[in-house]
């Protein structure tokens, strides 16, 4: 970021807000349940936590769920092989078989779409499940493929020249979901 | 955010950054994962190409390179060197040039002469990656040896490794050792006289016996390869002589299992020369680890470099 | 007549510079020399001020490449780099293609050189047959055709019988027997001073005891036999120490040192750069420094260049597979200015007892002088200009130099022969 690029940052969730639609996301996948084993897969790396709040939240109601992790850095159809970036890998860890369980893939926003083509591209490398949902904390809208989430925490109407900034304390110290304005 | 400088090639393990060898290391982890599924493969590198030059015959080399490449998706090319021009006196130079016009976007090398991946490298816009030049560097073995020996140490300080055999001419012995001694490791060599030279950087201590090694109490052996070609009585009298004085044998096999002391050997191995076979079924020997890992850490090494092909 | 008007004259057996004009008359000839010397409205008066006036000089290692290596350099070509160096006289080295190992060729040569001017030429031939080691080549044609010395260039002669042959016979002729010293088996296929830089770049070493023991012998043969040798191009301290010891001993023994081997050693050995792949190779720092102190206590008699062209193309491969050597001729007396004289190491004098008077009278030849009656024979040295080394430079048809793109102090603005003058 160079240094005259103003930058406008709104708080558009507050911790307690977090919570709280971290709670309705648990009740809507949970309404959401039926025969079919469910399990759980976060997109690294606020994707994890994300869902790892979900299971915390679910488990304290008495229903667990399995949960299994995403890196999906090696499916992205933006990597520059010829750039500046070296995208550190995770462990993708999926302790559960895939086969006619139902996924719900977690991550924190959903923008274009295009992270959660490489992530399906990634689950299916795994195994076939008999359906994949998605759970996003912000939907914050600008498609450019046709995925759309299943479970939405909170919808932002945004402009190109924003992107939404969601800091979870595990990850990073601070909490909060921020609008963010560049010009 | 990193702050490492994009590197097109990897010549040597001397010019890598600690933060370099870290990176690469630490994401040869998530590749190994890989290797646990049905589907091996993963996109990364599709619709890119590897083009594969060796000078110098290595099956196994060669082919870890090949599926590393495979299982990053993209497309390898073997330029055979045995039924092209280059048998038939094509100046490197203009080998060179004809490597240039394919495009290729990584070019794996082995070549008998030390530098000429350096010099295919300032000539090439691809990246090249080294698979061993002469007796002077072997890059990758030697990453893969230092992810394999930290599988079984994560915390590699002050940990020690002793190199056994022919040092004077081998490549490995010379990346495996720099590597291992930036890592933090210490490094020991032995062997005979004829064969650890003189002009040895001062890091590698010199152990006369098996029984200095034991003394010394090393984390692993890492015994090299008796190439054939040395074994004609110019270096030390016999193949029978030296497997008595430096080859890994039932006795020397017995107080490594009873001190847990780890096995490493870059292959192929000469059985009867360096190990007897009883070593090579011991249970603590890396050397069919080693080579499953040189998969995934040259998997990482091709995810890691950045070649200038997309600059024209 | 040509008048050199205000510049100093430099001579080889004293330090100091004198001031002088020099007369050269329509013949070639110095008429006279001094201050203020008069001149008529005839004479063509070249203005030297703040410039030196330094005798030609003799380089006694040079590879013209000719015949059968036309592609790197000619007999013309090597003439024209001379010339451009301040080089008035030199012995070409035998090992062309094919080599020169008989009298008929050593005449062909001479022939040859006459043509190109007034350039002092001469060939040195063979000590066995073909460079082979095998026999011993015809000395006696080559002798009456003018060869100054015999050596197998590059190369000794393994076999100690054979060498103890050429020497006794070599001796009949009184011819200098130059020696390239090496013992194969001990050398193989090394291309770097084997150490610490054969060992970090995974090159084939050559062990300095391959050259150090092959100095020994062949000294011992030469004393043996009464042969007057010359060892070519000693490359260590124990090899100079060989040669001091010999020389205490009051053995008919001179040696060379060139340049590279005074400037570098194997630590500059980096990124596999085959300008300096050398042969015998750049040894260690103390080397230099021995080398050094060896010319000067006269232990080495003289310096050469060993100018050995080799076309870019052919240096720009791989290390071990470049050939060894580089163009030099051209370099030897900016560089050797630019490293020593201007720093105060020494003085032009001792630049001319070394690599103009010494070599001469090595092979029988009279020094140069600036007396009455003498060949016009110097260079015109303009020590407050400088040299840009940048390929266009180069007047040798391989301009490949170690000292490539390096700016050094100095310029020869230009070298006199008799009436001609060349810049």
């Amino acid at each position: 970021m160079t240094q005259d690029t103003y930058i406008a940052t709104e708080e558009i969730l507050s911790p307690g807000e977090i919570e709280s639609t971290v709670a309705e996301l648990a009740e809507k996948i949970l309404s959401s349940c039926g025969e079919t084993p469910i399990a759980f897969v976060g997109i690294y790396t606020r994707g994890v936590t994300l869902a790892k709040r979900v299971v915390r939240v679910l488990g304290e109601k008495g229903h667990h769920f399995p949960l299994g992790t995403l890196d999906i850095s090696l499916y992205r159809d933006d990597f520059d092989n010829a750039g500046t970036d070296f995208p550190k890998l995770e462990s993708t860890d999926i302790p559960f078989g895939l086969e006619g369980t139902r996924v719900i893939l977690f991550d924190e926003v959903i923008f274009t779409g295009r992270t959660i083509r490489a992530a399906l591209d990634g689950l299916m490398d795994y195994g076939r499940p008999s359906k994949v949902e998605l759970a996003v904390l912000v939907d914050r809208g600008h498609r450019e493929i046709p995925i759309q989430p299943d479970y939405v925490g909170l919808k932002v109407e945004t402009k190109m020249n924003q992107y939404v900034k969601v800091r979870f304390d595990e990850d990073d110290n601070q909490e909060g979901v921020f609008l963010v304005t560049e010009s | 955010m990193s702050k490492m400088k994009p590197r097109k090639d990897l010549l040597d393990i001397e010019s890598l950054s600690l933060e370099e060898i870290e990176h690469v290391l630490s994401n040869a982890g998530p590749f190994k994962e890989l290797f646990q599924r049905s589907v091996k493969k993963v996109p990364t590198l599709r619709g890119k190409t590897v083009l594969s030059l060796f000078y110098e015959a290595s099956t196994r080399t060669s082919s870890s390179f090949e599926v590393a490449a495979n299982r990053l998706s993209a497309d390898v090319t073997n330029f055979s060197v045995s039924t092209s021009s280059i048998t038939k006196g094509e100046s490197l130079l203009d080998t060179i040039e004809t490597l240039q016009a394919m495009r290729s976007d990584y070019i794996v090398i082995r070549h008998q002469s030390a530098g000429v991946p350096a010099l295919l490298a300032k000539h090439t816009r691809a990246s090249v990656l080294n698979a061993g030049d002469g007796f002077h560097a072997h890059p990758t073995q030697a990453l893969l040896d230092a992810f394999t020996f930290r599988e079984k140490f994560p915390d590699l300080k002050g940990k020690k490794i002793v190199i056994v055999g022919d040092i004077l001419h081998s490549r490995v012995a010379r990346s495996t050792s720099t590597i291992f001694q930036k890592l933090g490791v210490e490094v020991a060599v032995l062997g005979p006289s004829s064969l650890v030279p003189e002009g040895r950087p001062e890091f590698m201590q010199r152990l006369s016996s098996w029984e200095d090694v034991f003394d010394w109490k090393p984390d692993a052996v890492y015994l090299l390869r008796v190439q054939l070609e040395r074994q004609n009585g110019q270096f030390f009298p016999g193949i029978a002589e030296y497997h008595r004085m430096y080859g890994l044998n039932s006795e020397r096999l017995k107080v490594m299992r009873e001190r847990g002391t780890y096995l490493m050997h870059p292959g192929p191995v000469n059985r009867g020369v360096e190990v007897t076979d009883e070593a090579m079924g011991y249970e603590k020997s890396l050397i069919g680890t080693q080579v499953e890992n040189g998969i995934a850490v040259r998997m990482s090494v091709l995810h890691w470099l950045k070649p200038k092909t997309g600059m024209e | 007549m040509k008048l050199f008007k205000n510049g100093s004259l430099a001579i080889g057996n004293s330090a100091d510079l004198e001031s002088a004009d020099v007369l050269v008359d329509d013949d070639g000839l110095i008429r006279a020399t001094g201050r203020e010397l008069e001149a008529d409205e005839s004479t063509e008066i070249i203005d030297c001020g703040g410039c030196i006036l330094v005798p030609g000089m003799f380089d006694l290692h040079v590879h013209s490449r000719d015949p059968g290596g036309e592609h790197k350099e000619t007999l013309d070509t090597c003439a024209a780099a001379a010339l451009h160096g301040g080089v008035t006289g030199m012995v070409l080295m035998p090992d062309t293609d094919p080599p020169i190992d008989s009298g008929n060729q050593v005449k062909n040569i001479h022939e040859r050189a006459e043509g190109i001017g007034s350039l002092d030429i001469l060939q040195s031939g063979c000590l066995t047959k073909g460079r082979s080691g095998e026999k011993l080549a015809g000395y006696s044609g080559m002798v009456t055709q003018g060869s100054p010395l015999l050596t197998d260039s590059g190369r000794d002669v393994p076999c100690p019988d054979l060498l103890r042959r050429a020497m006794e016979y070599a001796h009949d002729f009184d011819i200098l027997v130059a020696c390239f010293c090496d013992t194969p088996a001990l050398t193989r296929g090394g291309v770097i001073n084997e150490g610490r830089a054969s060992y970090r770049l995974g090159l084939p070493g050559a062990p300095a005891i391959s050259q150090e023991i092959a100095i020994d012998r062949n000294l011992r043969v030469a004393q043996n036999t009464g042969a007057r040798i010359h060892i070519q191009l000693p490359s260590t301290a124990v090899g100079a120490r060989s040669l001091r010891r010999a020389k205490e001993d009051g053995a008919a023994v001179s040696s060379e040192v060139a340049l590279h081997h005074l400037l570098f050693n194997e630590e500059m050995v980096t990124d596999y750069d085959s300008r300096f792949k050398f042969d015998p190779p750049l040894r260690l720092p103390e080397d230099c420094a021995a080398l050094w102190d060896a010319l000067l206590d006269d232990t080495i008699d003289l310096i050469t260049s060993d100018h050995s062209p080799h076309t870019p193309f052919e240096k720009s491969t791989d290390f071990g597979s470049a050939p060894s050597g580089s163009s030099s001729l051209e370099t030897t007396v900016l560089v050797f200015h630019d490293r020593f004289i201007k720093t105060g190491k020494c003085g032009w004098n001792f630049l001319i007892r070394k690599y103009s008077d010494n070599p001469r009278t090595l092979i029988g030849k009279e020094k140069l002088s600036w007396e009455e009656g003498r060949r016009a024979e110097f260079f015109v040295f303009d020590p407050e200009s400088e040299t840009r080394l940048s390929t266009d430079y180069f007047k040798t048809k391989s301009p490949v130099s170690l000292f490539q793109d390096e700016t050094v102090s100095g310029a020869i603005r230009e070298t006199v022969i008799g009436v001609q003058s060349f810049s």
